[in-house]
């Protein structure tokens, strides 16, 4: 196996590219103010790089859900996620949500809002974003589907029986 | 976290170069969800240096079946095992543990290699630096073992020695059920390691500059019912205080084939061989399923603390040899007809 590479071991990447709400990021890596360090997660890049503070780092440690971001349509948690491996990569957040021209909220935003779905709403950009991801890929979820898919996100104040019903609500295909 | 090089590896033998040339300072990243967790609380003496991506790695990301063997590559994501056609069909307990784990976000991402060699879960030894860490103990190569003396509630009931860490893995109880080997790749070349032999007290069977490459799961010979239990305090984002697979073929009334292995209870996964073959050659029914919970404990020695564990496993192991789901209502089931239909259809 050896032969094939030459002795050749792997080297590091000089910059970053990728996509956030649309819009292209190119980011330089390096350990320079401007740049982005290589131990960066997505979520310090999303809030301290490029100022979107709408996902939220609670545990920052993969156990509570609340900086849930879609990459490629997919929910990941992006406090356990280097910037720098996002390369090529389309993230979508919270900030990517509404429209951007008439600034109508998404009608999963605007459901949580019509079902009172938070409290102090710390875990609601990541519950709305994990309920995304679900309804891309399933647009007339069950009530248990709902729970299944949000099963990784937490809420302090007990928001979840009104999250369930604000995306059973807000789901195109379902039918309440 | 702290700065470290990272390195995207283009192929297997380009990680295993920068694995030698780094001489153990440095760390693969698979899916990154327990790594990152030893990164951002620095619970080991020494800081990696480099950290070499695997994910840039073409081609491992595969679940292929050939001549009676699942070929699983070491990067296939554990949201892809849970919902595969092929695993559910032929090797459901897999897609169970598989879906077991964790959360649909971190699912998304942690890859069945990384499920694999991820580090224990004891509470002193991943004790963080921001809160006064690390804690020196056995594991760590420096002092005695805290957890024998101390909390030990999620600790070994059985093999323990210096270290009492269980596997936190639930992928590796399953696998261990179907006799499932990893294939490792390393400087000096390749090699076959059993998921039944790959943990040991103090860590794995990997020798520091070795990656697993794939996992070769055999298929049962006959229609095996199956089953992945995990009893858990809370139901997602949990690991387990004990699971337990099990795979039993039934033939003319009487089980023919049995395995079951045990998760959380030891260093490594505990097959419960005095109960598989005790089961070959009977009737499944509440009473062989409940004598095989009693013969599964065979060398249990709990800490004070996790005796409790004893009772869930007898009755995990007697529920998944019976086909009964995870919450079964009360032990009054004993000669009740099992809901999950006849147990003698596979
Ligand atoms: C909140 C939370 C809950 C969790 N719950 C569970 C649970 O319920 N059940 C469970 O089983 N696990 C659980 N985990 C643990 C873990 O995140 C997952 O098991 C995951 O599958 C690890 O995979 P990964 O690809 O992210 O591994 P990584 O973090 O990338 O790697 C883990 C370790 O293995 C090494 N490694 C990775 N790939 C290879 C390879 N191919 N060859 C050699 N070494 C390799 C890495 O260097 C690292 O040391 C949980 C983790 C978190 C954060
Ligand atoms: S159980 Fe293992 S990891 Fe935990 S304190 Fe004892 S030696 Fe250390
Ligand atoms: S902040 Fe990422 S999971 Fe809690
Ligand atoms: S609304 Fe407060 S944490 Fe969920």
């Amino acid at each position: 196996m050896a032969a094939t590479n030459k002795g050749k071991t792997a080297k590091p990447a000089k910059v970053v590219a990728f996509s956030v709400n649309g819009k292209a990021v190119e980011l330089q890596i390096g350990s320079e103010p401007h740049q982005v360090e290589s131990s960066h997660t997505l979520a310090h890049t999303l809030r301290e790089t490029l100022g979107l503070v709408g996902t939220k780092i609670t545990c920052d440690n993969g156990a509570c859900g609340s900086c849930t971001v879609l990459i490629d349509g997919k929910a990941i948690l992006s406090c356990m996620t280097l910037t720098v491996e996002c390369q090529g990569k389309s993230v979508m957040t919270i900030e990517g949500l509404a429209d951007p021209v008439s600034g109508r909220l998404d009608p999963l935003q605007q459901s949580f809002i019509d079902h009172t779905a938070f409290q102090c709403g710390f875990c609601t950009p990541g519950m709305i974003m994990s309920a995304k991801a679900l309804l891309g890929e399933n647009a007339a979820p069950t009530e248990d589907e709902v729970k299944e898919a949000l099963s990784g996100n937490f809420c302090r104040c007990i928001s979840h029986y009104h999250v369930v019903k604000a995306v059973l609500a807000a789901a195109p295909g379902g039918s309440e | 976290m702290k700065p470290f090089l990272h390195l995207n590896a283009q192929t297997v033998a380009q990680a295993v170069k920068s694995l030698v040339k780094f001489e153990g300072r440095a760390r693969l990243n698979a899916g990154g969800t327990d790594l990152f967790g030893l990164l951002k609380d620095e619970f080991l003496p020494e800081y990696p240096e480099a950290i070499i991506n695997l994910k840039s790695v073409a081609g491992l990301n595969y679940l292929k079946q050939s001549k009676g063997i699942l070929r699983i590559g070491a990067l296939a994501k554990l949201c892809d095992i849970a919902e595969s056609p092929l695993i559910k069909e032929r090797y459901g307990a897999l897609a169970e543990a598989a879906h077991a784990v964790a959360s649909p976000q971190l699912r998304n991402v942690a890859t069945i290699g990384g499920n694999l060699c991820q580090d224990v879960r004891c509470c002193y030894y991943r004790y963080p630096r921001h809160l006064g860490g690390p804690i020196s103990c056995a594991r760590k190569g420096n002092g005695p073992c805290l957890a024998v003396r101390g909390d030990n509630r999620n600790h070994a009931i059985m093999e323990g020695r210096k270290c009492f860490a269980v596997c936190p893995s639930d992928t590796a109880v399953a696998l261990a059920a179907f006799d499932a080997r990893l294939v490792v790749v390393g400087p000096a070349g390749e090699r076959r390691i059993a998921v039944r032999d790959f943990y040991h007290p103090l860590g794995n069977a990997l020798e520091r500059d070795e990656i697993v490459k794939e996992i070769e799961v055999p298929a049962l010979a006959g229609r095996a019912r199956q089953s992945f239990l995990k009893f858990t305090l809370r139901r997602p984002i949990d690991f387990a205080v004990v699971s337990v697979a099990a795979l039993i073929v039934v033939e003319n009334g009487v089980c023919c084939e049995a395995r079951i292995a045990l998760g959380a209870v030891a260093p490594g996964v505990i097959r419960a061989t005095a109960a598989e073959e005790y089961l070959k050659g009977r009737a499944i029914d509440v009473e062989s399923a409940a004598q095989a919970g009693e013969l599964a404990l065979a060398g249990a020695r709990p800490l004070p603390k996790n005796a409790y564990k004893l009772e869930i496993v007898k009755t995990l192991v007697k529920r998944g040899v019976l086909g009964l789901p995870l919450e079964t209502a009360g032990e009054g089931d004993a000669g009740g007809p099992c809901p999950h239909g006849n147990p003698e259809r596979g």
